[in-house]
């Protein structure tokens, strides 16, 4: 009994002079923990209540199976430590354990240990850094782990957690609070697709580690702005692409363009030469003419002009012509060359009938024809040209004699072709009306275009090309004089060509609008030309004409060329003679 | 010709040991969930910890046990410990809290389907354990003989973490995301 109570008394008394050395007891923090990021590992606790200002509290730390306790801390004011500097091996050791007390002078209270082993599984996982580019309409981001500067240099995120890194990004558009879309991605390297939207774009980063449990912060929120890129490699190369092809077509359709109104070039058949100096009475001869042409003579050519005026050349299938007078005289003779015969017909002007009704009524058949009437020249080879009808001989029937001739003035009739259309079929020698002034000729019907190529076949010049009332005329019928001395009919013979020198209208419906169209502007313009010049300069077809124009100037072009027709088989048969 | 076939034949049966050497118990616990049991004791691992009074005694990780075990051993070491994890640990903790206690019973089962899944390997391979992994087994029982039972089975419950990851390490495919 009495042992008994001596041992309760000496627990108490120790009891007491423990408390007493203590003195009050101080409270222990009531609880401490750690609050741990990649390598920043800091201490926090709370204090105790009723603190003083002379509280501090002693921080001590244990590595989890190793003893002693190291006191980290002997007096601390603040309420939390930085542990990471003593705990650098925490992410290859088991863990450490800390405890705090409250000290006050000499006081000191007990110690609150952390709850848990302080180990790597505590660790808040973090990102060290988030940057955004803008690439393509894509947002690039790269992630950032974090770099403590007190880890060692072997310690790095990725060697301590080398496998099952994932990452959670949540993007938000500036103008809305919510989170626009989540994603997780299992490297450091991201893109978003932005759709073509444009606008200020955040995101935000939450890293973890799938194979522990380990949580995670999210980071700092990184925004960054997409305007719409309108100069990209894309658009740029899609813009000159399409600049290519609109050129291209322009320049194809330019191209059509052109082609199609080029300058289109005449059939060869159309074209013709131009006349070299179809000089009949050309003192000068062109060398390049292959006609045999002879300059007329004057005085043979007064002497062939009257009757040729009264020749008769027309045939059975001609319908009307007549007139050994055409109304090719105009006022103004064609050559200047006295008047032999002042009675020359001038009254076979503009719109007089013809006066050969004596020749016509002797050799003319009048069964067909309409009013031509030739009289058969009655002048001598020798004296003067002679009407030769040759090629009519041979295309009876074929070419209608409606021609009348005129006898243009004689001298330098040069006028060469008129494209004597001189068919017939009974071509006697034109009779040269002698009354007629050969100075003056009028013709006064048609003229039959006929060809030349059934009677002269070698005659392809002839027979191919028509005979247009045109400057082609001259050369054609050069080529048919080549053959024969003689006349040959033109190698058309598709109409008549009215010569009236009051109606100015065209009657052969063969002739080639073209054709006459050349000669038509040709003629107006000679025309015009000085009709004065009617020496016997070059006469060339050109100056022909002129004075063609000149002589039936009231007959207008048509006059003119009828008078061409007349006087070109004048002027071959002119030739012949000599 | 018949030379290189013979040197690299040797070379293919080297290497195919040393692989099954390295890679025999890896390939037994590849199907094994670990993270989930990982998740379910970091659901209790404050409640237990907690309990432990004495932070300056570890059970496993004496002088770096684990540490220090080479591969040759891992199989006979992750053998013997999930043995005595079943048989000693869990059978000795009277957990009064019906949520920790669930957490621990479903570790428990795991530990129990390892087991089941090591043994069906084990038997295709020879696991033979040699004198270290037998010494390493003998330090570990040592040290939770030196405790009280029920504190001895608390720090070892608290010390769940240190031997997941251990076979989390030592078990890891090779391949890793």
């Amino acid at each position: 009994m009495l042992p008994r109570l001596v041992v309760l008394l000496a627990a108490f008394l120790s009891r007491r002079l423990g408390s007493d050395a203590h003195g009050t007891e101080l409270p222990s923090p009531p609880s401490v923990w750690f609050e741990a990021e990649f390598f920043h590992h800091i201490l926090h606790w709370t204090p105790i209540p009723n603190q003083s200002e002379s509280t501090c509290y002693e921080v001590a730390l244990l590595r989890y199976g190793v003893e002693p306790w190291n006191s980290i801390s002997n007096c601390s004011q603040a309420l939390s430590y930085d542990l990471t500097a003593v705990t650098l091996d925490l992410y290859r050791s088991n863990g450490y354990r800390a405890r705090v007390r409250a000290v006050d002078g000499s006081r000191h209270s007990n110690w609150t240990v952390t709850n848990t082993r302080f180990s790597v599984d505590e660790v808040t996982l973090t990102v060290g850094s988030v940057k955004l580019e803008i690439h393509n309409g894509f947002i690039l981001g790269k992630i950032q782990p974090p770099r403590p500067k007190m880890a060692p240099e072997n310690d790095t995120y990725e060697s301590i957690f080398s496998h099952f890194r994932e990452y959670e990004i949540a993007i938000r558009k500036v103008p809305g609070n919510f989170t626009f879309t989540h994603k997780k991605v299992k490297h450091e390297n991201f893109s978003l697709l932005t759709s073509g939207e444009v606008g200020e774009f955040c995101v935000q980063v939450k890293p973890s580690v799938t194979s522990r449990t380990n949580k995670g912060m999210w980071s700092k929120e990184e925004c960054v702005s997409l305007t719409r890129q309108y100069f990209t490699v894309t658009n740029v190369i899609i813009f000159f692409a399409f600049v290519l092809l609109l050129s291209g077509a322009l320049a194809y359709c330019l191209a059509l363009q052109l082609y199609v109104r080029r300058r289109k070039k005449l059939p060869r058949v159309l074209l013709f030469k131009k006349p070299n100096a179809f000089i009949f009475i050309s003192q000068r001869p062109s060398p390049e003419i292959q006609d045999t042409i002879h300059p007329l003579d004057e005085e043979a050519f007064l002497k062939v002009s009257p009757e040729l005026r009264n020749s008769d050349l027309h045939g059975s299938t001609d319908s009307g012509f007549g007139s050994t007078k055409p109304s090719l005289q105009t006022e103004e003779p064609q050559f200047l060359l006295p008047d032999p015969h002042p009675q020359a017909d001038r009254t076979l002007r503009n719109g007089e009938p013809p006066e050969l009704g004596d020749s016509c009524s002797s050799g003319s058949s009048n069964s067909t024809d309409s009013g031509i009437c030739l009289q058969e020249p009655s002048l001598s080879p020798s004296t003067g040209p002679t009407w030769e009808q040759q090629v009519g001989s041979d295309s009876k029937g074929q070419d209608d004699s409606g021609i009348g001739l005129v006898q243009n003035s004689e001298g330098q009739a040069g006028d060469t072709q008129g494209g004597s259309a001189l068919g017939h079929d009974s071509p006697p020698e034109p009779e040269v009306p002698a009354e007629q002034d050969p100075t003056a000729v009028v013709f006064r019907g048609y003229l039959r275009q006929t060809r030349c190529a059934e009677e002269k076949a070698t005659k392809t010049g002839c027979l191919e090309e028509e005979l247009p009332l045109t400057g082609g005329l001259g050369p054609k019928f050069r080529g048919c004089l080549d053959d024969k001395a003689g006349l040959h009919p033109p190698a058309l013979a598709k109409g008549y060509l009215k010569q009236d020198p009051l109606e100015m209208t065209l009657a052969s419906s063969g002739a080639p609008t073209e054709q006459w169209n050349q000669p038509t502007e040709e003629w107006s313009l000679l025309a015009l030309s000085s009709c004065s010049d009617l020496g016997t300069s070059d006469w060339s077809f050109a100056h022909d004409l002129a004075p063609l124009g000149c002589v039936v100037a009231p007959g207008g072009l048509l006059g003119s060329f009828n008078s061409d027709l007349v006087t070109l088989p004048l002027i071959s048969s002119l030739h012949s003679s000599e | 010709m018949k030379l290189h076939c013979v040197s690299l034949w040797l070379l293919g049966t080297i290497l195919m040991l040393c692989s099954v050497d390295n890679h025999g118990l890896r390939r037994c616990l590849i199907s094994t969930d670990m993270h989930h049991i990982e998740e379910s004791f970091q659901e209790i691992k404050r409640a237990i910890q907690a309990k432990d009074t004495f932070p300056n005694v570890t059970i496993l990780s004496t002088l770096e046990t684990l540490q220090i075990i080479k591969p040759l051993d891992v199989c006979c070491v992750t053998k013997n410990l999930l043995a005595f994890y079943v048989d000693r640990v869990f059978k000795d903790h009277q957990e009064p809290n019906p949520k920790i206690l669930r957490k621990i019973s479903s570790i428990a089962n795991s530990f129990l389907y390892m087991q089941k899944t090591l043994r069906q390997c084990q038997e295709q391979r020879q696991c033979h354990c040699r004198q270290e992994a037998t010494n390493v087994t003998r330090v570990i029982h040592d040290n939770y003989d030196q405790l009280e039972v029920r504190s001895a089975a608390i720090k070892s419950l608290g010390e769940l973490d240190i031997f997941l990851a251990w076979i989390a390490k030592n078990h890891e495919v090779t391949s890793s995301a």
